[in-house]
């Protein structure tokens, strides 16, 4: 049924592109034949289906000065791409907030999420604003990134706020922004390819690989 | 000349006559459409849904995570106004939200206070394309278990007469599995099964030492794991371990009606396909007490035709073919057609996947898998076999996975900044749960009906639903959430958490009942070959037949039933009999 010869010319045209795109590198020679067999003979309408969904995807946009929101004004915004940045900050890899996290989670809240979802986030990031001038006297973009920390390890403080500033709804609304930075962080093309492993198409399953092989997480587990 | 007794319906006539038609696409539409197509009988599959191309319409499958609108979410205005039932499922996003129903179109109505969450695939495959692909045999245990503690009725079948069906349709299926030898669970023709990861071949040991009782397996599943010569010659692949699977696959590597039964019963030119056409009702002669064909409306167009066909099978669905049933209405029976019995709508099951337990499992930080492995491992059911549970009747099976954190798994977790960051980089705990998928009884209150008033667009009375579980199953579940953390407290696990939930019937996708199969016509719907006791030419080989749930997933069942009832229907049209 597979000629091999025959197939090869025409999968290695096909594949060549996904292979170079899609991190196969850790596939071993074999498995690597095998896979651009079977890409020509079946995954042809891979990258031709691909198109259809992407027209509407939320694009990467600058931070030009005074840019506002689709729910968010400049200055919640703002305040949320230092939250997002502070959560997963750059270290061999950008940011959240330099691939745009704060941008994405703003075009998230507006469609996926309802009006008081929406509501209770904005409220939070007023709250944790408002807490920054009460405690610190200015406001939260405005402060050392270590007076920033230090107010969000005390929201996360499971011991009583001394100062009584914050409550469990500010506790939600941290957790909730930390799973929106981790969604849009790690579901990014960066995120999910250069800080994590990304195998779109793994080949196969193989149940025992020690760790160092692959060396970090998996972007899709 | 066909009388017609259903007058809320205006026909144009359509004047082909088929040999057989075959209503629904999906799993056993699919089947019975090859079946007969291969017996040379000229077939028409009727699909009240659109139609859907292998490969050239899975629309969200290969897209990338960053290239979706909503990173997968769906928009909320969108789920609201479309998919409120819909969205329920675990399965439902936005690159498979087109392989659902549209709730806003199919319309249906519950009892107060008795929620049943129903999920739909109507369009070409059906829910073939959304299937979790478990595939489990059914054994004695399960066809004795009505007649063992008296709810439901008896089983015309016993495992005997099906066995060599499940060998039929498991070639061509390719189910990949293990040999184990187990009596409650019959072993299936494999493919080799997929491996079990480092962890779970650690707690496989230590629960078969501490268990006589209890095994875990690898999760049987219609997947190519090898293919045989005879899958790549069906256009089919292996399996890619993408576990994206209801996004559709392009490689064929799971079953459905497009990748594997579809293309078979093309492949002989006795097939007619008419999607966009929403059976209304199955058309009964009383001069010869046949089913002669089906009324269809054009879901586009709103046109009415006639199909006429010498045998009609329904495999729309448990509830689709009820409800097909149930409006096929005329003088001989005013009660929905072929229910002399009175019992059509009733025993309505599904199964209960309302409990179970997960916890840590400390160390193996060195230890990973590549790839995505499209099923779990497995515990067959080990109770109510030989001992009697004094708390409930009949038993549930576990499956689950030991897997690795995810960076999904972090928003919970406490920290932030770099040190956050590199740890999830560096990968989460190992993680294991056992979540149980419990029988549920048969029961005559459990039922639905043709609303009084109430339509969809297409004027067709919607199904009402009135059922619920019982104290039998919310009893199993309370005892399968104490004996999974029991056993995990046993093994040295960590952290261990037990649930129990009250999720609505339905949303396990495994409806059953409704027509049941029986001995008695005075109380079934089908006989042991799943032709209608009331009429010979009529078949239901959906799940609507099931006299009984059991505990394992039941679509492997559907197709081997379906496949011995065409041959039987077949058979019966050459002897002239039908």
């Amino acid at each position: 049924m597979m000629k091999e010869n025959v197939m090869d010319n025409a999968a290695d045209q096909v594949t060549d592109k996904l292979t170079a795109s899609e991190t196969l590198s850790q596939v071993d020679t074999s498995r690597r034949r095998a896979m651009k067999q079977l890409t020509a003979l079946f995954g042809g309408a891979l990258s031709m289906s691909s198109i259809s969904l992407a027209v509407q995807g939320y694009q990467a946009q600058k931070d030009i000065p005074g840019r506002t929101g689709k729910i968010l004004n400049p200055q919640q915004l703002n305040l949320l791409r230092i939250l997002v940045g502070l959560i997963i900050p750059a270290t061999e890899t950008p940011s959240a907030s330099d691939v745009d996290v704060h941008g994405f989670i703003d075009n998230q809240l507006a469609f996926c999420f309802s009006k008081e979802e929406q509501l209770a986030f904005i409220r939070g990031l007023e709250k944790l604003q408002s807490t920054a001038v009460k405690q610190l006297g200015q406001a939260f973009a405005k402060c050392h990134q270590a007076q920033q920390v230090d107010l969000l390890n005390n929201l996360l403080s499971d011991l009583e706020d001394a100062s009584g500033d914050f409550d469990s709804k500010d506790k939600d609304f941290f957790y909730r922004t930390k799973s929106l930075t981790l969604l849009g962080y790690y579901t990014s093309e960066i995120g999910a390819t250069r800080e994590l492993a990304y195998l779109p198409i793994p080949g196969g399953y193989r149940g025992n690989v020690p760790f160092d092989e692959v060396g970090k997480a998996w972007a899709l587990n | 000349m066909t009388k017609i007794t259903n007058k809320s319906i205006h026909i144009k006539t359509q004047p082909l006559e088929y040999d057989a038609i075959v209503v629904g696409s999906g799993i056993t539409g699919g089947w019975a459409a090859k079946e007969f197509c291969e017996k040379g009988l000229k077939t028409l599959l009727v699909e009240r849904g659109r139609p859907v191309e292998h490969k050239k319409d899975y629309i969200g499958e290969g897209v990338k995570t960053w290239e979706m609108p909503f990173r997968g979410q769906v928009e909320k205005a969108l789920v609201e106004k479309q998919y409120p039932v819909q969205a329920q499922c675990y399965a439902f996003n936005d690159a498979t939200k087109h392989f659902f129903g549209n709730d806003h179109d199919y319309p249906y109505s519950t009892e107060k206070d008795k929620p049943f969450s129903w999920i739909r695939g109507n369009q070409l495959g059906g829910k073939s394309l959304l299937w979790h692909r478990q595939s489990y045999r059914w054994s004695d245990f399960d066809f004795n278990a009505n007649a063992k503690d008296g709810y439901g009725t008896d089983w015309p079948i016993r495992y005997k007469d099906i066995q060599d069906w499940y060998d039929y349709v498991e070639h061509h299926v390719g189910i990949s599995g293990s040999v184990e030898n187990i009596p409650q669970l019959p072993d299936s023709k494999f493919l080799p099964p997929f491996e079990f990861n480092t962890v779970e071949k650690r707690l496989k040991a230590k629960i078969e030492q501490n268990y006589s009782d209890r095994k875990l397996i690898m999760g049987r599943c219609a997947h190519l794991s090898k293919p045989a010569q005879h899958h790549l010659e069906q256009g089919r692949g292996p399996c890619m371990a993408r576990n994206e699977c209801q996004k559709g696959c392009s490689f064929g590597a799971y079953f459905s009606t497009q990748s594997s039964t579809l293309p078979a019963a093309q492949k002989t030119g006795n097939l007619t396909v008419a999607t966009n056409s929403i059976v209304h009702s199955v058309i009964y002669d009383a001069n010869s007490n046949r089913a002669t064909g089906v009324r269809i409306i054009d879901s586009e167009t709103m046109q009415t035709r006639e199909y006429y066909g010498k045998v009609v099978f329904l495999c729309a669905s448990t509830l689709g073919t009820t409800q097909i049933m149930l409006n096929s209405v005329s003088e001989t029976f005013p009660n929905g057609i072929a229910n002399s019995s009175g019992v059509l709508g009733h025993y309505l099951m599904d199964h209960c996947y309302n409990a179970g337990a997960y916890a840590d499992i400390p160390g193996f930080e060195d230890e990973f898998y590549s790839g995505r492995r499209p099923t779990g491992v497995y515990m067959p059911r080990f109770q109510n076999l030989v001992d009697k549970n004094p708390d409930f009747l009949r038993g549930y099976a576990f499956s689950g996975q030991a897997y690795r954190e995810a960076w999904w798994e972090f928003g919970g977790k406490k920290g932030f900044g770099v040190d956050y960051k590199k740890a999830i980089q560096q990968a989460g705990g190992w993680k294991f749960g056992l979540h149980a998928s419990g029988e549920m009884l048969p029961r005559y209150e459990n039922q639905v009906s043709l609303h009084a008033t109430k339509k969809d667009k297409w004027g067709i009375p919607q199904l009402h639903f009135d059922c619920s579980y019982s104290d039998n199953e919310k009893k199993m579940m309370q005892s399968a959430a104490d004996t999974a953390a029991e056993m995990f407290e046993a093994i040295g696990l960590k952290n261990v958490h037990k649930y129990t939930n009250d999720r609505p019937m339905g949303i396990a996708i495994h409806e059953m009942g409704t027509a049941r199969m029986g001995k008695d016509p005075k109380t079934s719907i089908l006989n042991g070959f799943n032709q209608a006791h009331d009429i010979p030419n009529l078949f239901v080989t959906d799940g609507a037949c099931m006299a009984s749930s059991a505990w394992q997933n039941p679509s492997l069942t559907y197709m081997a039933l379906t496949v011995r009832a065409c041959d039987f229907a077949v058979k019966e049209m050459k002897a002239g009999r039908i």
